[in-house]
């Protein structure tokens, strides 16, 4: 569903724009490099664009800055600050600003490549409005707040539903442990502990012991993939 | 999970005062400025007091000369009756003398009707003081008789019947008791229409003086105030605030211009410091950001590429606390950036994030969070400060141990407190556990760099909260005070 996105990256460092390139290929994407601030503007006024992915301190200005004049200038195109700028604050800034999502540099090609797929899903899925996901036995339903498998409930807390649903929504592909926290808490901030990983393998668990199958697997380094459906195996298969 | 456990609510202990700030500033907002009145008071009333005091001494000693001048005009007058008499003394002796009294007393009863008010007294006895001639009856009392001739030396000065009298009591040859008296009524009089004018001239000054000394207190204290909202303004974080309008051409002029130059200086240097912090940012992580892609090149080392990341991040971490120390620091103090936050509401999603990882690791999570507490803050910046002392907390507690957040109302602030049962602070550091780079010696073996603590403080300084570590308790606690959000 992906294969003919285009992606537009502006940013003034060559390596790293070659380095998101060779990402978006990997993704199935076409990418268009800018490199100043005014390149990266007018050629998202084209419109052809689902991601833009911005970096900050470019040549002419922030990338942040722009995102305003990017909207007016009728672009759809889902925002993605990818900035040196990577503290807390920076990001908050970003988000606050329309950003969609907030990288900071460094920042590593699987960070890069999950944030891109969940904004790609993002632009060319419809508005998902049924109160059901369903993964074969395993059902979540958003509007009671219930996972079942088969016909067993399975007992999460909010907090996990949340999860869960978060994971749900990008089934078969990786999440990183900054989406978890960002999406999921709220936060802005590295912890700098394994401590989303007590929340994943608790709901892991409980996932676990009622499907009799693995559910949520990690994705070595970065993260993790839900892939309940037992054939639906590696994490590029869905991608 | 659960709820309220007992010693809950312990107040704020006395302790070292870990004050983000290490200056004892007041930690909510600002003390209240005195109120001008008093200054602009002091001011008017110095000015009436001066000014009625110089006047009062000018007055003083016009009302000397002219109390000198009437005396000697009196003086001179009991001259002229005294060389009157004399001149007929040397005529006829007593007989002369004797007529001319009482013709005068005549006269002046037919005039005035009583004698005495007459402005003069004579009076002339023979040697058994039986009375020849006079305006009275009687020798009045309080004047002695001294001398016999007709100067005015050693006139004295009596009281009779309510009026003092300036004059002389005079044995003439033969034992004839002779005296001659001017009335110092008309001087009294004078003197005391003129103290009576003195009186209301200086109440008059005092009201002048202050009418006046207001005026001017008015306009320097309005220009002082003026100087003194600006700095309020620069003080609450406006530190672009300016004085609007021209200067004048006067120290208070070299004033405002010798503050906007310092508020300019202030306000480059901040400046300076963020830029230098983004520029930091930059110049650091791009090439960080090309040793990443780069070992994401390499295959076949995954461990060593895992390892290499972990450090990189943990780099890229230590770097980031670092700027974010020396940007809450930079800003602390100032309002600006900072909106109502739930702090009830982030406390209990901090503590439900890390209440998973404490409870894996034995610890019993306790917490005491009443609903809807709000301060003036950021959210990231609270939640980082809560993560850190939750992880300090989970990090340093043996499984047993146990864990409790607590939220407060006090009168003038909300307080936040962390409570655990572990080792709690090495005495050894505990006055500088808050600086960067402190760690006991007993931690070398676990990770971290001993920014913390020193993030605490830097976000506790950035919302003038203060942090407060009472002594003798067992474990850590720590008790973060929040001014409270103006209502």
């Amino acid at each position: 569903m992906t294969d003919k996105a285009q992606i537009l990256i502006v940013e003034d460092d060559p390596q790293t724009a070659e380095a998101v390139a060779e990402i978006v290929r990997e993704l199935g994407c076409t990418p268009e490099i800018r490199i100043t601030l005014e390149e990266g503007v007018t050629e998202a006024a084209t419109g052809r664009y689902d991601v833009i992915v911005f970096d900050r301190m470019l040549p002419g200005g922030d990338g942040v800055e722009a995102i305003a004049r990017i909207r007016a200038g009728g672009s759809t195109a889902l925002v993605l600050v990818l900035s040196a700028l990577g503290r807390a604050a920076n990001r908050v800034e970003g988000l606050e600003k329309g950003a969609d999502d907030y990288l900071a540099k460094p920042f590593e090609p699987e960070e890069l490549r999950a944030r891109l797929r969940a904004l790609l899903r993002r632009a060319t899925m419809q508005v998902l409005d049924n109160d059901l996901l369903a993964f074969g036995d395993l059902e979540i339903r958003l509007k009671a707040r219930t996972v079942h498998v088969g016909r067993r409930h399975v007992a999460v807390s909010p907090r996990e539903f949340e999860l869960i649903t978060f994971f749900a929504r990008n089934a078969g592909q990786v999440v990183t442990r900054m989406q978890l926290l960002e999406n999921v808490w709220n936060l802005h901030f590295d912890p700098g502990t394994n401590v989303v990983d007590v929340h994943v393998g608790r709901l892991r668990r409980k996932l676990e012991e009622e499907a009799g199958r693995p559910v949520i697997q990690t994705a070595r380094g970065e993260g993790y993939v839900f892939a309940p459906l037992p054939n639906a195996g590696g994490i590029e298969a869905r991608a | 999970m659960k709820l309220p456990s007992s010693g809950a609510s312990s107040g704020p202990s006395s302790g070292p005062s870990a004050d983000g700030t290490g200056s004892p500033r007041p930690a909510a907002g600002f003390a209240k400025r005195p109120r001008l009145a008093p200054a602009t008071f002091r001011l008017a009333a110095t000015v009436a007091l001066a000014v009625t005091f110089l006047s009062l001494i000018g007055m003083g000693l016009q009302y000397k000369l002219v109390e000198a001048r009437l005396m000697q005009a009196q003086t001179s007058l009991l001259a002229a009756d005294l060389d009157g008499f004399a001149a007929l003394y040397d005529q006829r002796r007593i007989i002369a003398l004797r007529q001319a009294i009482e013709y005068r007393a005549a006269a002046t009863t037919t005039t005035n009707g009583a004698a005495t008010s007459a402005g003069e007294m004579l009076l002339l006895q023979d040697r058994n003081g039986v009375i020849l001639a006079g305006t009275r009856p009687d020798w009045p009392q309080g004047l002695p008789l001294l001398g016999d001739g007709f100067s005015t030396e050693a006139a004295q000065i009596f009281s009779d019947s309510g009026e003092r009298w300036l004059g002389v009591g005079r044995t003439l040859p033969g034992g004839f008791p002779l005296m001659v008296a001017r009335s110092l009524a008309p001087v009294d009089a004078t003197l005391a229409a003129l103290r009576q004018a003195i009186w209301l001239l200086t109440l008059g000054m005092l009201a002048a003086g202050a009418a006046v000394g207001w005026v001017a207190a008015r306009s320097v204290m309005g220009r002082i105030t003026r100087i003194n909202a600006l700095a309020d303004k620069v003080a609450a974080g406006a530190l672009d605030a300016r004085l609007p309008g021209p200067r004048a051409e006067d120290e208070f002029g070299l004033l405002e211009t010798h503050v906007h130059a310092m508020l300019d200086r202030i306000e480059g240097l901040n400046r300076a410091t963020h830029r230098l912090s983004d520029s930091i940012a930059h110049e650091l992580r791009t090439p960080l950001n090309r040793m990443t892609q780069k070992l994401g090149q390499l295959r076949g080392q995954d461990a060593l590429i895992d390892d290499l990341r972990a450090e990189m991040r943990s780099a890229i971490r230590v770097f980031d606390a670092l700027l974010d120390i020396s940007r809450a620091e930079a800003d602390q103090g100032s309002g600006g950036g900072l909106v109502a936050v739930d702090i009830s509401a982030l406390s209990l999603e901090l503590l439900d994030l890390y209440t998973a990882l404490a409870e894996d690791k034995g610890l019993s999570v306790s917490f005491d969070v009443p609903a809807g507490q709000h301060v003036l803050g950021d959210r990231t910046l609270i939640g980082q400060m809560l993560a850190n002392l939750l992880d300090n907390s989970i990090k340093y507690c043996a499984p047993g141990d146990s864990l409790h957040l607590s939220l407060t109302e006090a009168v003038d602030h909300i307080s936040l407190t962390v409570r655990d049962t572990g080792p709690g602070l090495p005495p050894e550091i505990r006055g500088e556990a808050f600086e960067r780079f402190v760690r006991a010696e007993r931690d070398r073996c676990l990770p971290g760099h001993g920014l913390g603590l020193a993030l605490v403080r830097a976000i506790a300084a950035r919302h003038g909260a203060k942090l407060l570590l009472p002594e003798g308790e067992k474990g850590f606690v720590l008790h973060v005070h929040w001014p409270k959000l103006a209502v």
